[in-house]
Formats: structure tokens, C-alpha cells, sequence
């Protein structure tokens, strides 16, 4: 699939502080999430890409065309920002109007297009209202409309789910998996690993301004084969399944879980590990209940790479 | 090639068109503009109180396009246009950087300097319609007694034409300090209220210098007496000049702000 | 006791009084005013006219030296009370203290409420007197600079470099005079400022209100005086009411030929007026209408 969104060597300082150095990535359409801790230059990323700053060094371009200073490429993006800023002033409807109107649609487009974005997002009984009057969680969604409102085919989302309950959450993550069904390029800011995991497996973890990993999850989970991984065992007999696998050179460590007849092992090796199992439970007749891998989610992929 | 100019000159006309109306609508709007407002009729308010003061005194009074001429210049010329050039212009940029509200500006399909000059026009007309309501009833109401005298309404044509201009020059130069200053107010205030009249003071070509100067040299040079003392020393250009002066001041600070606005990144403070 | 049963948990310890919460307030805020470049170019210049009174007094002790460079008389060198009220309450000094209050005053409050930090001031053992004061205060350091810190050096100066009492013995008053002047322009510019500053979310607002209520308090005197030759419009103009005050006390005569009282009541009416509505502005929740 052709890339969307391409970066080369994307270096950004502020000052003597390091934004994001030397990124180089594409982006092709579907969900990307973009994850790291506070300050890692999610946002600088973010904003190097919609055009908001422009990089120290490197390049950005979407679609083929450099991003920076080139205002037709803001037909096909919405971006949704991640300060709480607004025309306080303006009423929800007149927020997402007035910048339809910076679309030049006509007025009747106008309407359409801000009616069906503010019926997604569920403000449309609210949007009278003036916006300062309007709670974080509407808010948030506001933002939202106002990205979708134009029907863009690249979406950049700021921290989206800021802010929200537990149900505006659901509410915006089953929005913007529906967006990835129509061949949209989406990328998703955030430093909660349940929320993007819950709307991607393809994901970019960024640290200390650098790109530390980029794929789906499991492309990642090969990327740190070299590093112990954890796998719990619930079987009849752990103390024996252990005896076993202590033998091995692939089983760094053994341990046995608080939880009944539970056994953790941390390996450097997943693939010969989970090939030994099946034999060794045959061999010694002991019944495996469960495997189950606690440290197989963003989590722990990104403890990991991050040194934690 | 002249096709494509030409499309491109219609698509950034059609989007100074957009970013217009959604600021004029947007400015309009606004509390603060409702205030500005109510300053900007005060000189109203001080017209009706003269004149009603007027009609119960038995003293000789004075004329009523006197004051009035004074009070433009006093009132108007040398406070509220600059006051409000101030407020409006460096609003341009700052209110959105302040506010955090320029990503939605600059991500959307309209090229910068569009978005720079259609906010300086939407305000800068809001700003002219509020100087022109706000003489226009202090003329009417200091001349009531000789509203049938046309020749008058020359001269409130030509104070409005004249304050207009000062907004449009004013403004175009503040959105320029806007777009490169931080903390813009502080220099707005010292250079309106302390360049722009100590500079007049001064013989020779030095008033040049000053906006004032060229707005001073279309309005008529005071009889000595009371309040000429606003125009000390003023050794006024032509006419046709200080228009031309005024005209070209203001297209190279908005064509700077332009090029500024475009190339300049704006990094939001926490 | 399960969670839904519980009620909020009241603190039945004590609270500890610190003796100046407002203090922290008060050192924030005069640090963030010197992060201003600007404030820093123009800060010191604002001190240049107490260079140059205090030059003047260093030259009234010598006049015999510096005879050669004044022909006739010299009344101004006479340091005298005259001589303190053209330095602090002449219309110059006001415009700088005025200048001095949009740097350092215009965001105080307004900032607080632009980024919501109301509600963070009072999650703390915080009065709403210590907010106000703390807040107070920076304008009181950054204007005792400009009168109080000065008018004092100025006498003290007089004293040693006449090495006698006798302007001491001749003016018993004046110290008093300079402080009962400080104390009084430093309270009214706080509650000016913090009243205006109470009243946007948006400090440029705020500097222009600040200025252009200032300004056109004077330029209303000064139409209506021409006007009605009235001198009681005097009474409309923020400086002049400074003006006539700072004369009375220091002895001297009034620029306008009304009573100083006037003026007074009226600078207090404006304090009285901020007063009220600082204390509907700031409270710890905002309520949205």
C-alpha cells in the first residue's frame, strides 16, 4: 500500500530541548496509534506533520507534497488538537460552521456537513449552546466534529480521549474504528496504552523524542525477542513443569504465581518455549489448564523498550 | 500561466471572503466589542451633556462644529482610534496564539496571509462602523441647531474618511507588532502614546515619522486658541501625499505581517 | 463501613497557620513580571527621574560649586515639600506608576482566571484576603520602588549630605507626608489594577482598559473644563484627584481650586467600588451563565 504520510530524518528542537529527533516513517492508511509517555513528542510529531511547526531538520510530506506551508493539503486533514482551546464565545454550532465556512462550502453544505458531524459525535441537542458553558467531555467532542466535519481522508487526533468518561471513551473509539473501514489514514495520539490498543495493533512508540518501535504489536513483540518474556502456566502439577524447563537455556527464570498452581516463566525465546509445551506436558502427564501471557499487550512492549 | 494566476488570485480572493465573515461574524459578536462599543459613544454621551448644558445656559455658546472638530481630534484622532488600532491589530495574531486557537486556523485550506488580512479587515471595518456611529451622533447631536447647514456635512464626511484612514494605517502596524511581538500591548502603548506625540513636537522632516503627522496634514490647521496646542509645530505634507503616505505604510506592514505570519512558527505557552 | 455509605471525611485536625501564606503569591508574581524583557528595559528607566532628584539634591548643597552654570536664580534646587510633591505627584510620575501597573498588574488576576488556577489558590489553606493580598503586594513592591523607596532616600540623603538636622527640624512632617502619599497612590493603583485585572480573561484587554480608563478620565476633564470652565470636573480625572491629594499632603497648593476631600472620596468611592466587585469576581468556582 502507497504511504499517506512520509517522514525523513524529522528533527525538531525547541531551543536547547529535543522535540523529536530524526523520525523517519510512513504512514499508510488505516489506524496508527501513536504512543508514548508525557513528553515524548507525540505532539510535536503530531503538529510536524499537520504543518503546525516546521522541522529542524528533515522532511514531512503527505500524499507526496511537503506539509509546511501548503494550505491545500488541508482539505483532506482534520486534525484534532490536543489543548482545550475554543471561540468560547461562539455557540457549538457556529464553532463547527464557521470553520466549514474556512472549507468554502456553500451554506447549505455547511449545515449538512456540521448537522451530520455533531449528530456523530452527540451534540446536537447542545449545539446552541455557547461552548464555554459546555462540559470537558463535550468539549472534547467538539473538537472531534470539527476534524470529521469536512469528511477529511487523513485524521490526526491529539489525546482524543482526554477528558472523557468511561462511556464517551467507548463512544469516540467506536467512531474512529468505523473511519478505518472507509480507506482513511487515522492517527491517534496517546500515552494510555488501553486506549490505543483498544482502536489499533499498529502502533509507533515514541520516547524521548525518538521512534522506538514501529508496527503491528507482534511485529514489535519480534523486534524484542531478545528480551525475557513472561508466560504464565496454569497446570495440575507446576513444581514437576518447572523441574523441566529449568533444563532449558531459553528459560532465564521460574516462578510460581500467588495464584493456585500457577507457574510464570520469563524466557528469551517465546517461539522454542511454546513448541516444548505440548511435548513436555505428554511426557509428564501433567494437564495444562491455561497459558496465558501477562506481558503480551502495549504495556509491557513498551516497558521493555524503554528500559523499565 | 494567466489562467492559473488567475485562479489562484480568485481562490485567495474567495478565501479573504470566508476568513472575513467568519471573523466579522465572530467580532461582532464578542463582549469585548460591546464594550468597545460603549467607550466609543462616551464622546456621544460628553456631546449630549454639552449640548443640553446648552440649552439651559444663558452664556454665548460655542459652536457647536467647533467642539465637534476638537473632540475628533481630542477624543478620537488621539485616543480611542489608537486605542482601539491597538486592541484590534495586535489582536490578529496574539488572540489566537493566546488563546491556542490558531491550530484550527492554520489547518484548514486557506493560505496564511488570506487568513492574516481577511481578520485585519473584518476588524478593522468593526472598528471603523464603531468610530463612524460614535461621530456621526456626536455631530448631529452638537449641530442640531444648524443640521440644514450642508457645507457641515463636508467636514463630518472628511473626519470620518480621515479617521477611517487612522484605523486602517493604525491597524495594518499593530497587526505587524502583533505578529512578531509577544507582549505587543506595552510597545502599542509607548508608541502610540509616547512616540506618536513626542515625535510631532519636533521641527523639520522628524514628525514624518509619525502616523499622526499624515493624519494631522488632512485636517485643517487649528486657529490659535484653545486646543491648537495639539498641532503645535505641525508642518503638514500635502494632502494627496499624506494619503499616499498613509496607503503605503499600510500595505508594507500588512504585506510584513504577511510574510511573518506565513514563515514564522507559532509555539503555544503552557 | 462500604464506600457508598461513606460521607466526605472532614478534616478534625488542626490547621496549621503559616504567618504569611500570602507570601508565595506575592514572590511569584514579582518574579514573573522581571521574566518580561521588556519590563526589564523599561523598569530601570522609570527610576531615572529619582537619578535626577536625587542629583538635584546633591546640587542644592552645592550650589556654590555648581554656581557657574546657573545665572539667576535657581528655585527649583530649593528642596523643600514642593520639591518631593513635583517628584511623586506630578501627572510624569502618575504615567510612569501607571505604566509600572499594566507590566506588573494586568495579568494578575486575569491570568489566574484565563488558565482556571482559582480553584487551585483556594484548594489550599488559602483566604481569599491572602489571595488579594499576596496579589497586592506585587503592585505595592513594584510602586513603593518608584515612591516610597525614593521619597525616603531623598530625606535621608538631604540629611547627610547637609550633615545637619536643620531640614529635618524645618519639615518634621515630610517623611509622614511621603509615606502617607505612597501608602495612599500604591493602594488606589492596587485596587484600579486588580479591579480591571478581575474583569477579562484576556491581559491585552486588561492593559487597555487599565490605560484607557486613565486617559480618558483626563481627556473628559479636560473637554468638559474647556467647556463649562467648571473645576469640578476636575473630580472626573483619575490623575488629577491623585494630584490634588498628593498637594494636600504635602503642604502645598492644589492644582484646581476645590477641596482636596473631593478628590479623595472619589479615589476611595473607585477603591470601595473595586473592592465589591473583586470579591464577586474571585472565587474558587465559576459559575457559567
Amino acid at each position: 500500500m502507497k504511504p499517506i504520510i512520509e517522514t525523513q530524518h524529522l528533527s525538531k528542537w525547541y531551543g536547547n530541548v529535543l522535540g523529536l529527533s530524526d523520525v523517519t516513517l510512513e504512514i499508510e492508511p488505516g489506524i496508527t496509534g501513536i504512543l508514548g509517555p508525557n513528553g515524548a513528542g507525540k505532539s510535536t510529531f503530531l503538529k510536524l506533520i499537520t504543518g503546525q511547526i516546521k522541522p529542524n531538520i528533515g522532511t514531512c510530506s503527505i500524499k507526496g507534497k511537503r506539509i509546511w506551508n501548503n494550505y491545500p493539503l488541508f482539505s483532506f486533514i482534520g486534525f484534532c488538537p490536543e489543548q482545550d482551546a475554543f471561540f468560547d464565545e461562539l455557540t457549538g454550532w457556529q464553532f463547527v460552521t464557521g470553520l466549514l465556512r474556512l472549507h468554502h462550502y456553500s451554506s447549505a453544505e455547511r449545515e449538512d456537513k456540521a448537522q451530520k458531524a455533531l449528530e456523530i459525535v452527540e451534540l446536537v441537542e447542545d449545539k446552541d449552546r455557547v461552548i464555554k458553558s459546555y462540559s470537558r467531555g463535550m468539549r472534547q467532542r467538539l473538537k472531534f466534529a470539527q476534524a470529521i466535519a469536512h469528511d477529511p481522508e487523513i485524521i490526526v487526533l491529539d489525546e482524543p480521549l482526554n477528558g472523557l468518561d468511561p462511556l464517551g471513551r467507548r463512544k469516540i473509539i467506536r467512531l474512529i474504528k468505523s473511519y478505518k473501514g472507509e480507506g482513511r489514514t487515522i492517527m491517534v495520539s496517546s500515552h494510555v496504552l488501553p486506549e490505543i490498543e483498544a482502536m489499533t495493533k499498529r502502533i509507533i512508540l515514541i520516547h524521548q523524542g525518538k521512534i522506538f518501535a514501529q508496527g503491528d504489536i507482534h511485529y514489535i513483540r519480534d523486534l524484542i525477542e531478545t528480551h525475557p518474556h513472561i508466560i504464565s502456566i496454569k497446570c495440575s502439577d507446576p513444581r514437576r513443569l518447572a523441574s523441566n524447563f529449568i533444563q532449558e537455556e531459553f528459560v532465564l527464570n521460574v516462578k510460581f504465581s500467588s495464584a493456585e498452581k500457577t507457574l510464570l516463566v520469563e524466557t528469551n525465546n517465546r517461539d522454542k518455549f511454546f513448541s516444548l509445551i505440548p511435548s513436555l506436558s505428554v511426557k509428564n502427564n501433567i494437564e495444562v489448564e491455561e497459558i496465558t501471557s501477562p506481558d503480551d499487550n502495549l504495556q509491557a512492549v513498551f516497558d521493555y523498550l524503554v528500559g523499565k | 500561466m494567466v489562467q492559473d494566476s488567475k485562479e489562484k488570485l480568485s481562490f485567495f480572493l474567495s478565501s479573504l471572503k470566508d476568513v472575513y465573515t467568519f471573523f466579522f461574524f465572530m467580532g461582532k459578536k464578542s463582549k469585548k466589542m460591546k464594550i468597545f462599543f460603549l467607550i466609543s459613544i462616551l464622546p456621544v454621551v460628553i456631546a449630549l451633556i454639552i449640548k443640553i448644558n446648552q440649552f439651559f445656559s444663558d452664556r454665548t455658546p460655542i459652536q457647536g462644529i467647533y467642539i465637534f472638530n476638537n473632540m475628533t481630534v481630542v477624543m478620537y484622532l488621539q485616543f480611542l482610534i489608537l486605542l482601539l488600532a491597538l486592541f484590534y491589530g495586535t489582536s490578529v495574531c496574539s488572540e489566537e496564539v493566546e488563546g491556542k486557537t490558531l491550530t484550527y486556523l492554520t489547518t484548514r485550506p486557506v493560505a496564511k496571509s488570506a487568513m492574516l488580512i481577511g481578520k485585519y479587515a473584518a476588524y478593522t471595518s468593526l472598528i471603523i462602523i464603531l468610530t463612524t456611529i460614535g461621530v456621526t451622533l456626536s455631530f448631529f447631536i452638537l449641530n442640531l441647531n444648524d443640521l440644514l447647514n450642508f457645507s457641515l456635512y463636508k467636514i463630518l464626511l472628511r473626519d470620518v474618511v480621515v479617521l477611517s484612514l487612522g484605523l486602517i494605517c493604525y491597524t495594518s502596524f499593530f497587526t505587524f507588532i502583533g505578529t512578531i511581538m509577544k507582549k505587543s500591548i506595552l510597545f502599542g502603548l509607548i508608541f502610540s502614546f509616547g512616540w506618536e506625540n513626542v515625535i510631532q513636537y519636533f521641527p523639520g522632516s522628524t514628525q514624518r515619522f509619525a502616523i499622526a503627522h499624515y493624519l494631522k496634514s488632512l485636517l485643517p490647521a487649528p486657529k490659535t486658541g484653545r486646543f491648537s496646542f495639539l498641532m503645535f509645530r505641525l508642518e503638514p505634507s500635502p494632502p494627496l501625499l499624506a494619503v499616499f503616505m498613509l496607503l503605503l505604510i499600510t500595505g508594507v506592514f500588512l504585506g510584513l505581517a504577511c510574510v511573518l505570519f506565513s514563515w514564522k512558527e507559532y509555539i503555544f505557552e503552557d | 463501613m462500604t464506600i457508598k455509605e461513606k460521607g466526605y471525611a472532614h478534616w478534625d485536625g488542626e490547621f496549621l497557620d503559616k504567618k504569611f501564606p500570602w507570601w508565595p503569591i506575592t514572590r511569584y508574581g514579582i518574579k514573573l513580571t522581571f521574566r518580561k524583557k521588556f519590563f526589564k528595559l523599561v523598569f530601570p528607566m522609570s527610576l531615572l527621574p529619582a537619578v535626577v532628584f536625587l542629583a538635584g539634591i546633591y546640587v542644592s548643597e552645592r550650589l556654590e560649586d555648581f554656581k557657574f552654570m546657573f545665572r539667576d536664580s535657581v528655585p527649583f534646587l530649593q528642596i523643600d515639600p514642593a520639591y518631593f510633591k513635583t517628584y511623586l505627584a506630578e501627572s510624569f510620575m502618575i504615567f510612569i506608576m501607571l505604566i509600572t501597573v499594566i507590566f506588573c498588574g494586568a495579568g494578575l488576576i486575569s491570568d489566574d482566571l484565563k488558565h482556571n488556577a482559582l480553584q487551585l489558590y483556594f484548594s489550599r489553606p488559602l483566604k481569599k484576603r491572602d489571595y488579594f493580598l499576596g496579589k497586592t503586594a506585587v503592585i505595592v513592591f513594584f510602586l513603593f520602588i518608584l515612591t516610597l523607596v525614593p521619597g525616603l532616600i531623598f530625606i535621608i540623603m538631604k540629611l547627610i549630605f547637609s550633615g545637619s538636622f536643620k531640614f529635618f527640624l524645618s519639615y518634621p512632617w515630610l517623611p509622614l507626608s511621603v509615606i502617607a502619599y505612597s501608602v495612599l497612590v500604591t493602594a488606589f493603583f492596587s485596587f484600579y489594577t486588580l479591579f480591571i485585572s478581575s474583569l477579562s480573561k484576556n491581559r491585552r484587554y486588561v492593559a487597555i482598559l487599565i490605560f484607557g480608563i486613565y486617559v480618558s478620565s483626563d481627556i473628559f476633564r479636560a473637554i468638559f473644563y474647556e467647556n463649562f470652565h467648571n473645576h469640578y470636573f476636575s473630580l472626573l480625572s483619575i490623575s488629577s484627584n491623585i494630584q490634588q491629594v498628593g498637594a494636600a499632603i504635602f503642604n502645598q497648593k492644589t492644582p484646581h481650586p476645590i477641596h482636596w476631600i473631593l478628590s479623595l472620596l472619589v479615589l476611595t468611592a473607585i477603591c470601595v467600588l473595586a473592592w465589591f466587585v473583586l470579591k464577586k469576581k474571585v472565587r474558587g468556582v465559576e459559575i457559567v451563565k
